[in-house]
Formats: C-alpha cells, sequence, structure tokens
C-alpha cells in the first residue's frame, strides 16, 4: 500500500527521473494547439471546464502535479505532510518559486487561493472540509480539516489547485469580473500570457524565470479555435496544427489514425473520467421501480454502442467510478444484454403488453451535442421497443434547454455525461449523495436517487485516508448503486489527444491530467 | 387528339364544341407528357406514402441487420443504414413526413401568402404599406438561418419543422397575390360587381380569387418542392423531429460515413430529387394548362 505521507527531499530528482527519454530535449520552437472551444477567461480558482484548465495550466503553478499512476509529485509544494488523524496537511513551498511579475510565492499566496476556490468554484465538496489555513512563515501552509479528506492532495493538483497571487487578485471585491483573468494574467506556470483575442486565438510564450530549472523547452504555444472538425483535422493533417485533445468522432478518430505523422492517444484522461450512461428519473413513474431501470439497462445492447457508434474508441463502463480510476467497478453486474430478462422484469414489476405489445410509453431526452448523441439515442429507442417500451425522443433546442429540463427533474430518462474529477469525492458523490438533490443546477443526483446506505458508506469512504479501505468501501458502494439502478451505465467518452509525433517529442498525456497539466516537458523535435 | 373533344355527349355534328373548363384543362395538362410524368411519379410516391404499414409491416426504427448492408445484400433491395435499419423501409415511411411536410408548408404558405397579398393588393394606400414592409421584413432574413431560429427555438417536431418552412417561404406568394389583385380589381367585371353594391369581402373571395388563382396553384406547386428541400436542409443540420423517419434526416444520420456506404446517402437523395422533379413538373404542367395563350395551339 502507498502511504499518502509522502515527503520528497528532492524535487528536481524526481522531475529529472520523470522526464528521462531516449531523445535529449531541444529547447525552442512553437507548438500550435488547438481546441473547439476557447475561454473566456483563464482563472482556474473561479471556473471549471477544460478551456479553463488548459491554458490555466499552463500560466498558473499548481502546489502538486501528478504522474500516470496517480502518485502525487512535487511541483510548488516541496513536501507535504499528512497528520496521523488525518485532519493537518502541511505544505512546504519551494524557496524559488516566483509570480510572472517577480514577486516571491508565499504561503499567503497558497492561502488566499485556497479560499478563492472554496468561495467561487463550483466543485463545492472539493475544499470543503478546510476549516481555515495557517500561514506560519512564508514557505509554510498549514490546512486544518474538520474530517479527514482524501482527495486534499488531488485537489492541490493540475486546475484544482493553482496558486494566485494575492496581491493581483486580492485587491478586488469581485474577483469574477477581474480584468486580469483574461489579459496580463500573472500566474507561475511555465507559460506567461502573451496576446489573447478572445474567440480566437491565445499566445503564450515561456517564462524564462520558470521555478524548475532549464524548462520549459518550448518557447511558445499558440492556442487557436477551430469549432468545426474537419477544419480541425484537415489542420492536423496539413502541420499546420501540432496537437488537439478531446477528439471524440468516431469517423474523425478512423481519418486521422490513417496518417502515418499523427500519434492518437487515449491516455492522459484517467483523472476527468468522462463516462456516459443513461439516467432515470426516479421518483416518476415506472422508473421508480428497481426492476423497470433493471430491464432497461439488460435491454440495451452497449457492445453494439461501443462497436459501431463508437467505433471501438470508447471503452465499456460497469459503474460509477471510471474504469481507468483505482476505484473503478469490481464484481458488479454488468447488466449483458438480455431481452428475455429484460421483459421477464418487466412482467414481475406489472407492467404487461397491452393489445399493440406495448408495456410502457414513455420519453427520452438527449444532451444536444451532435450525432452521435442522437444516434445512440435512436438506438436505445429501437431496443426499448423490442422489450414493448415505446419511447419518444424529446429533442431539446439547444445545450441550456437540455440543462434546464435535466437539472429541473423534468424528464423521464436522459442521455448524460458526467466526469469523475479526479476523486469520487469530487466528482462521484454529487451524483448519488441524496443530500444533493438541487433543483436548477446542472449535474447534481439529477436522478433524485435516495438511498441511506449508499449515502453511509460514501460519507465513510469521504473520510478514508486508506487507499485500500477506500477501494473496499466504494467496491461496496458500487455494487449497491449498479443493483438499484438509478442509472443505465453505458461507457467512457472516447476522448483522445492527437499529436504530430514527427514535431512533438514528450507530448502532454503522461499524467492522469493529460493537456490539463503544465506542458513544460514538451518539447519541438 | 385535339380535333376530337373527350366528352361532348349532346354535342350533334354541327355544334360548337364548347368543354367543360376542368375536362378542357385536363386535356391540355395531358398534351404535355413531362407533366403527366411527374404526376405518375408522384402519384407513386404519395401511394408509397399512404400505405406504407401495408406495403411493410415493419418499423422503419427497427434495426434488422449489420449496418451498412450493401444494396442488394440478402433481401434487403436498398441496404441498411449506420444502425442497421432497412433503407426501404425507411424510405417508403420517410416519404410520410417528407410529403406531409411538404405540404402542409406549401398550405401555410398560401394561406399566410394570399391573405397578405391579398388584403395588400386589394385595399392598396397604408393597409399595401404596412403588409408590404412586413413581407420585405421577412423578404430580407436568410430563410434557411430563420428556420434553423424557429425550429431550435422550439422543440424540432414535425408541425413545427411544417409552421417554420412556411413562415420563411411565403412572401413570394404574398407579392404575387398582391400583383394579381392589384391588376384583376381594375378590370371591367370588377368594376360591374362594386357597381352593383357587392361588398368588399364578395369581391375578394368571389369575383377576384378565383381570377387570380391559377398563377398561384402553379406556385403552390413550386413551394412544395421547396419545403420538401428545406425539410431535408434542417434534417441534414440535424434538425428534424428524432421520432420521424424522414428523407433529409437518413442522409443527416449517414453524412459521417459517406465514403464507407455512399447508398445511405445517394438513395434518399435519388428520392428527394426525383419528388421536387415530379412536383416541379406538375407546376409547370399546370401553367401551361391554365395559360390561355397555349390552347389553341
Amino acid at each position: 500500500m502507498k502511504k499518502f505521507l509522502v515527503a520528497l527531499s528532492s524535487a528536481a530528482v524526481a522531475l529529472a527521473a520523470a522526464a528521462a527519454s531516449a531523445e535529449e530535449p531541444k529547447r525552442g520552437g512553437t507548438l500550435t494547439f488547438s481546441y473547439r472551444i476557447i475561454a473566456g477567461h483563464f482563472n482556474p480558482a473561479i471556473a471549471s471546464g477544460t478551456p479553463t484548465g488548459i491554458p490555466g495550466t499552463q500560466l498558473f503553478a499548481a502546489l502538486l502535479r501528478f504522474d500516470d499512476q496517480w502518485n502525487p509529485k512535487p511541483y510548488l509544494a516541496e513536501s507535504w505532510d499528512i497528520s496521523d488523524d488525518g485532519l493537518k496537511v502541511t505544505v512546504k513551498l519551494r524557496d524559488n518559486a516566483r509570480f510572472h511579475d517577480g514577486k516571491p510565492i508565499t504561503s499567503e499566496d497558497v492561502k488566499f487561493s485556497i479560499e478563492t476556490y472554496q468561495q467561487h468554484h463550483p466543485f463545492k465538496p472539493m475544499y470543503a472540509p478546510v476549516k481555515s489555513i495557517d500561514t506560519p512563515d512564508p514557505l509554510t501552509a498549514v490546512f486544518n480539516l474538520s474530517n479527514p479528506h482524501p482527495a486534499i492532495l488531488l485537489a492541490f493538483s493540475s486546475q484544482l489547485g493553482v496558486v494566485i497571487p494575492k496581491h493581483v487578485y486580492g485587491n478586488t471585491d469581485n474577483i469574477r469580473q477581474h480584468p486580469q483573468n483574461s489579459q496580463d494574467v500573472v500566474g507561475s506556470g511555465p507559460f506567461k500570457l502573451k496576446e489573447f483575442k478572445p474567440g480566437e486565438y491565445i499566445i503564450m510564450e515561456r517564462n524564462e524565470d520558470y521555478f524548475l530549472e532549464g524548462k520549459p523547452y518550448i518557447d511558445r504555444i499558440v492556442y487557436k479555435k477551430i469549432a468545426e472538425n474537419t477544419s480541425r483535422v484537415i489542420a492536423l493533417e496539413k502541420g499546420d496544427v501540432d496537437l488537439t485533445a478531446f477528439e471524440s468522432d468516431a469517423p474523425v478518430l478512423d481519418r486521422l489514425k490513417k496518417n502515418e505523422h499523427l500519434t492518437l492517444t487515449p491516455d492522459g484522461y484517467s483523472a476527468i473520467g468522462p463516462l456516459e450512461w443513461l439516467a432515470f428519473n426516479t421518483k416518476r413513474k415506472p422508473f421508480d421501480d428497481k426492476r423497470v431501470r433493471q430491464a432497461i439497462a439488460y435491454a440495451i445492447d452497449k457492445e453494439f454502442i461501443l462497436k459501431v457508434l463508437y467505433g471501438g474508441y470508447a471503452q465499456r463502463s460497469l459503474g460509477p467510478i471510471h474504469p481507468g480510476s483505482v476505484f473503478a467497478p469490481k464484481d458488479v453486474n454488468p447488466y449483458d444484454y438480455d431481452v428475455e430478462k429484460a421483459k421477464a422484469l418487466l412482467d414481475e414489476a406489472g407492467y404487461k403488453p397491452d393489445s399493440d405489445g406495448i408495456r410502457i410509453r414513455t420519453t427520452l431526452d438527449y444532451i444536444p451535442a451532435g450525432g452521435t448523441w442522437k444516434r445512440k439515442t435512436e438506438f436505445v429507442k429501437a431496443q426499448l421497443k423490442k422489450v414493448g417500451i415505446d419511447v419518444t425522443i424529446k429533442a431539446s433546442a439547444d445545450f441550456r434547454a437540455w440543462i434546464k429540463t435535466v437539472s429541473n427533474h423534468e424528464f423521464d430518462m436522459t442521455m448524460d455525461s458526467v466526469f469523475n474529477w479526479g476523486d469520487p469525492v469530487i466528482g462521484v458523490h454529487r451524483t448519488y449523495q441524496s443530500t444533493n438533490i438541487r433543483p436548477g443546477v446542472p449535474w447534481h443526483n439529477t436522478q433524485q436517487f435516495q438511498n441511506a446506505e449508499v449515502d453511509a458508506v460514501m460519507e465513510e469512504a469521504g473520510k478514508e485516508l486508506d487507499r485500500d479501505k477506500r477501494a473496499a468501501l466504494y467496491g461496496e458502494m458500487q455494487k449497491l448503486v449498479v443493483d438499484e439502478a438509478p442509472i443505465a451505465y453505458l461507457h467512457t467518452s472516447p476522448y483522445h489527444t492527437v499529436f504530430n509525433h514527427e514535431r512533438i517529442g514528450n507530448a502532454p498525456v503522461d499524467s492522469i491530467w493529460g493537456v490539463c497539466s503544465p506542458w513544460d516537458e514538451v518539447y519541438i523535435r | 387528339m385535339t380535333d376530337r373533344p373527350a366528352t361532348a355527349p349532346e354535342s350533334g355534328p354541327e355544334t360548337v364544341r364548347i368543354e367543360r373548363p376542368v375536362v378542357e384543362f385536363l386535356r391540355m395538362y395531358v398534351r404535355n407528357w413531362a407533366a403527366v410524368a411527374g404526376f405518375i411519379v408522384f402519384a407513386a410516391i404519395v401511394f408509397a406514402a399512404l400505405f406504407a404499414p401495408v406495403i411493410l409491416a415493419v418499423d422503419p426504427f427497427e434495426m434488422v441487420r449489420m449496418h451498412f448492408t450493401p444494396p442488394g445484400h440478402d433481401s434487403y433491395v436498398l441496404g441498411t443504414d449506420n444502425l442497421g435499419r432497412d433503407m426501404l423501409t425507411a424510405i417508403v415511411y420517410g416519404a410520410r413526413a417528407t410529403l406531409v411536410v411538404g405540404g402542409s408548408a406549401a398550405g401555410l404558405t398560401i394561406v399566410i401568402g394570399l391573405t397578405i397579398g391579398s388584403l395588400a393588393g386589394y385595399y392598396r394606400g397604408w393597409v399595401d404599406e404596412v403588409l408590404m414592409r412586413i413581407t420585405e421584413f421577412f423578404q430580407v432574413l436568410p430563410p434557411l438561418l430563420l428556420a434553423m431560429v424557429l425550429v431550435a427555438l422550439f422543440e424540432p417536431t414535425l408541425p413545427t419543422v411544417a409552421i417554420a418552412i412556411g413562415v420563411v417561404t411565403w412572401t413570394g406568394v404574398a407579392r404575387l397575390a398582391r400583383a394579381e389583385f392589384m391588376r384583376i380589381r381594375e378590370l371591367e367585371f370588377v368594376k360591374a360587381a362594386r357597381s352593383i353594391g357587392s361588398r368588399d369581402r364578395r369581391i375578394i373571395w368571389r369575383v377576384i380569387l378565383p381570377n387570380a388563382l391559377p398563377p398561384l396553384i402553379v406556385n403552390a406547386a413550386l413551394t412544395c418542392g421547396i419545403a420538401i428541400l428545406f425539410e431535408a436542409a434542417l434534417s441534414f443540420l440535424g434538425l428534424s423531429d428524432p421520432n420521424v423517419m424522414s428523407w433529409g434526416k437518413i442522409i443527416g444520420d449517414n453524412r459521417d460515413y459517406l465514403l464507407d456506404a455512399p447508398w445511405t446517402v445517394t438513395i434518399p437523395g435519388v428520392a428527394i430529387f426525383l419528388t421536387v422533379l415530379a412536383v416541379s413538373l406538375i407546376g409547370d404542367g399546370l401553367n401551361d394548362a391554365f395559360n390561355p395563350r397555349l390552347r389553341e395551339r
């Protein structure tokens, strides 16, 4: 078992080891990155989302970083220590770290940053146990917790735990409107903001005073928004773009895969943990009956969705936690495709076929985010018809309309996508806690699932620091949830990072955070 | 065939041939072979749409075989689509949605266009000014974009799509109706009607309208073709009722796989082409049949 009581003496040793590769990284060059969306600002302390996180983690350094095995590594923090009772986390900062404006990074900035997260970031449970932060000296921050918090180290990493300068962002009552969230950003990450044209591009340049010696390697990052799939594909093929991320359309991936200059990889998404599923409104008839929910889970041919709709790029998921997580579900009912079993369960629940062979008439919503969602929805409609469930598909006018419908519980069934965000405390509990039924808020417990046993196990797992004990608790929790089936689990989002391997070395795919982590190891060949 | 009328039972050898207008109209229409062909194709499509469940007692959404079965394989004449649904069934059922949307959108176009155009053309003056400014307002909006906004604003269902298309295509009919009304209201027989004290409503509906109808009917046929294309475009963009199979939807669903399974896109494309062509030919035929100058040729 790996204890969280890690105190690494030398940061440089670890980083040098991580950077070791066959080829010696070169300095210089421009990397062009392209994404569907460009954010309005890059301050990860006040907003979630990858469009903020990708540039945000280049501009702002966080306390920690994680490798691809979920191990915390030093970043701004040189060492850290969790007290035996789990109620005190002490972080030692490195002494050579400076913000882009030359001011040193102190524990006051850490305190200010985490308090900003508590106040303004949408992920409330992430720093909820942090009662207070002491700053005994400029390089030491002590977090006093109300209960042991196993996700705290993960929360210190990537876009969830960046340190923002108090002397810049502390001078306003309304940090959300702070002009330096998007222009003249003062961070401490490997890159500085050079130019931002809203809606079009971001240019970032090397931070010459970066606290990790000799890094970053590249001179400049150009982040270009290309919303249209085909245009982005062509830009990659022509070599105008070196790197893209979150590519998920099977036809796009098929086409890119054929190009010998490009590498496609599903690595780097295990922290984000994107899942796609069919959710039930468990307060509405007939979905208040667990047998109906189970029947529907059985009636859907998951293999067909993976093979045909996602071209083999997505992975099956069996429960609330992403298969890439250390807490991934084991030994849960996989609800393998079984039409007869589905019919038997519906019979048992008292939903017999009428003269037209129909047992239940209901509706199905879906996220209006492109062809694959719609195709999947139509596929499920056809599948459920076979067991006597007549589904009317409801197409939402736009994303906001869908959010409104689902977050206010005005649905029967819906296709949904929810991210795990690294630790179950941050991204999983919210979907099942009976206390987290909050109409109007997207991605809460929209299923209105209430189960005291599940609540209790999650409560315990959320305070347990021992990874193995936690894994056992989440194993139990997932067995309960999968049996109750408030959700029919389908698959992971087939996100892929695509890069031109002839141009780029050390592509940012070798950590759990993928492109949402500092690109200070990346170099141009 | 012009020298023998189709029906003239009482006519003796010396009587002047006077045909009933309907008969004369049909005779004129039949003379145009392209229009007849158009009518036959259209009738076949309508037949397929009406009797779809009888011809093929399958659900068009049912997945019957492996996806992308090529046409002609096994008993699947037109192959299967990206979800393994039978293309033939989809085409036959798709005819329903396509015709319903095309027909009702054209109907709506006529109703709105005729109402606005006839009032503007008959009353002129400020009524004309106001109504024509409204018409121009709709004319300058890009039609496909406006239709997309309307469909996106309300849920994409068959009626919304039909209404959206109707709302963006009526302006042509309005201008045409206005021009006809302006011309006809100055003719002798209208003046005569007015001189005997007929009310406006009677003059508009009973006196002018029947004489203004022929070009409007031709226009309606063409509008029906345009509406079908609009429906296809909206479905292609994903703005269609997901519970109803239509040709545009088949194209939209399969367009990502154009290179792997070209038939999934070309077959509904051909169906749309044939229907719109048929409707246009019918429109042409009607135009000729209504045109008195072509009668004695």
